[in-house]
């Protein structure tokens, strides 16, 4: 019996919410009763018994009482059940969660590395051309002067267009193995945020399934295993009969037309 | 306790079985949806249906429908329906539906989806529903609550609003139901078989009439208020009241953007007295018309239902105004009137005999 008291307290604590005083307020209560558990337990266990006093006699009571408690424990292990189920998802959740936040950092980190590298291997390159294009020029004026008064203009223009052209072949060819050698770093990243963005779907999708596996209720049962129907002994139970027999009919009515007007 | 329940309890010549039958009482209300289970469960939703008005919103909130209280706060994200006004469906059933009227037969669909839903039914359990329909709703009305139900439950049965609720009560002989909604008052005399029309009135006076005065004295009495239907209906299902109070009634509402307090005392009463005239008249002709030997009975046993009995001392000006014109009666305001529907339809379910469920399924 005080396993049983244990089992109605627990469940009790189970299916009670909590709120703060506040909330209350906010509904416009100002005073609240306050009820102990134990005395909660008290009334249900006594409310129980009175009914099963007035209603059964004997053996039958002694029969139904062990069966509501067989009910009740099942029902409180399939509450149990139920709370670990939901913790389990409640975890593969928060999992998700992390996985997917992750992901996102490191995506964010590897986009920002992309375009930095871009940017700054086109301003580099400028800047690097237009240095040694700089100290070209000084070098050959250099040159041509020291050569003396008889150097003409036209020469040292000639000779200027002759050095770029060499250095130009050059570069395009330096360039060409840079730009190889960017462009796999390049593809590199590329495949990895592809790869990175696909993680992160694959992530997303599955957080939403554990969502929906989160609202997947079981529901709860309901007291009765079987159909009940009016029961012979009820008060007004002629009267209850035939009411219920009028509203079966007008039912009845209401929903073959229902099912020939679906059939047209 | 029925045979079956005794049948029920686990007996040793009994086979145990692992499903059983969960009985929904469904009162399906122009402002609210209540639902009462044989599962302990109890439930109730504002029938406000909204869905998201495009791929962004839809995105944000993560859902494709939303319902009651959330749909009304993120109203401003949704394309929101009431698929009830005045207690019935808007829809007409009538060939070449409007795009309106499907939308609305939509969302009243997902509605009662979602009050299923609500009682949390086990899949293993055979699901047995009466829902609470208007008196007055049409044929075509009562077809599409029987259709968008069906989708949810092994077999589903319609019987009148105020009908259910005095079954709940089992007052079934000489009492009168009045059951205010938010869209109809609906005024029904039970003598022991089913009502009939000439049983029943039905006035369009109700809740949505209360806020709707309510809202045209603050927009007089009140400069510069800013206030929205929500804020209104708020104000009165918190503060309605008719007769004497011993507090003012105190209520702030923005002026230019500043929370400005408003006594709104004077107000609120005459807002929820529009609904005694009607009331009163619904009494005299269904007492006046009936067995003069009983008519006292009648009026002695008057049964005050639905969302709008909570108007504090409703059921006291009823009297007073009784008093005047019928020389008396006495009104009972029922416990529960946000789940007195349901209750009595959920009993009505219990209580129905399970070759009368087979037959519908």
């Amino acid at each position: 019996m005080g396993g049983f008291r244990e089992s109605l307290k627990q469940a009790v604590r189970q299916i009670a919410f909590r709120t703060d005083l506040n909330s209350l307020k906010k509904q416009g209560i100002e005073q609240v009763s306050v009820l102990g558990m134990d005395r909660i337990v008290g009334l249900i266990e006594e409310a129980v018994h009175r009914s099963l006093k007035s209603r059964l006699v004997g053996l039958e009571r002694e029969a139904v009482a062990d069966a509501t408690k067989a009910e009740f424990l099942r029902l409180l292990r399939t509450n149990q059940d139920l709370q670990r189920e939901k913790s389990e998802v409640e975890r593969l959740k928060e999992r998700a969660e992390e996985e997917i936040d992750q992901l996102r950092r490191q995506l964010g980190a590897d986009k920002q590395a992309l375009e930095q590298r871009l940017q700054s291997d086109s301003l580099s390159s400028q800047a690097r051309y237009e240095g040694e294009n700089t100290r070209l020029v000084e070098r050959v004026r250099e040159l041509l002067s020291s050569a003396g008064p008889g150097a003409g203009a036209a020469l040292q223009e000639q000779v200027l267009d002759l050095v770029f052209q060499t250095v130009d072949k050059e570069r395009r060819s330096a360039e060409h193995a840079r730009s190889a050698l960017r462009d796999r770093e390049v593809d590199n990243l590329q495949r990895r945020i592809e790869k990175l963005t696909s993680s992160l779907e694959t992530t997303e999708h599955r957080l939403r399934q554990v969502a929906a596996m989160k609202n997947i209720d079981d529901g709860i049962s309901s007291i009765y295993r079987e159909v009940q129907g009016l029961n012979d002994g009820s008060e007004q139970f002629g009267k209850k009969k035939d009411l219920m027999s009028a509203i079966f009919a007008a039912n009845l009515r209401l929903q073959k037309k229902t099912g020939s007007t679906n059939g047209n | 306790m029925s045979q079956n329940d005794k049948q029920g309890t686990g007996a040793p010549d009994t086979p145990s079985k692992n499903h059983g039958v969960l009985y929904i009482g469904m009162d399906l209300g122009t402002s609210r949806t209540s639902v009462s289970a044989s599962n302990g469960v109890r439930e109730t939703v504002y029938s406000v249906v909204g869905y998201p008005k495009d791929v962004v919103s839809k995105k944000l909130l993560k859902k494709d429908v939303l319902f009651g209280k959330e749909a009304i706060e993120r109203r401003l994200s949704l394309k929101v329906y009431k698929p009830l006004e005045k207690g019935v469906l808007k829809y007409s059933g009538a060939g070449g539906m409007t795009d309106q009227e499907k939308d609305n037969l939509k969302a009243a669909q997902d509605l009662i989806g979602e009050a299923i839903r609500l009682a949390r039914p086990r899949k293993d359990e055979l699901v047995y529903c009466v829902i609470g329909a208007p008196a007055e709703a049409s044929m075509k009305n009562k077809e599409a609550i029987i259709e968008a139900a069906r989708a949810h439950v092994d077999s589903v049965m319609l019987c009148s609003e105020p009908f259910s609720v005095a079954y709940g009560l089992d007052w079934l002989e000489d009492v009168l139901v009045i059951d205010i909604g938010a869209g109809t008052t609906d005024l029904c005399r039970m003598h022991g078989t089913m009502p009939e029309d000439a049983d029943q009135v039905m006035y369009e006076i109700a809740g949505d009439s209360v806020d709707a005065e309510l809202s045209r004295l603050i927009r007089e009495t009140c400069p510069g208020a800013q206030f929205s239907d929500v804020m209104v209906k708020d104000i009165k299902e918190r503060y309605s009241f008719l007769g004497e109070t011993g507090e003012r009634v105190v209520v702030e509402l923005p002026v230019n953007g500043k929370p400005t307090p408003f006594d709104l005392t004077d107000q609120i009463r005459k807002a929820c007295s529009v609904l005694i005239d009607p009331i009163v008249e619904g009494i005299s002709k269904l007492v006046a018309t009936f067995d003069p030997e009983f008519q006292s009975r009648l009026k002695n046993r008057v049964l005050l239902a639905g969302g709008g009995s909570m108007i504090k001392g409703l059921d006291t000006a009823i009297e007073k105004a009784m008093r005047e014109r019928l020389g008396g009666g006495k009104v009972i305001r029922i416990e529960e009137p946000i789940y007195g529907g349901s209750n009595g339809a959920l009993k009505i379910a219990h209580d129905m005999p399970e070759e009368f469920w087979e037959k519908l399924k």
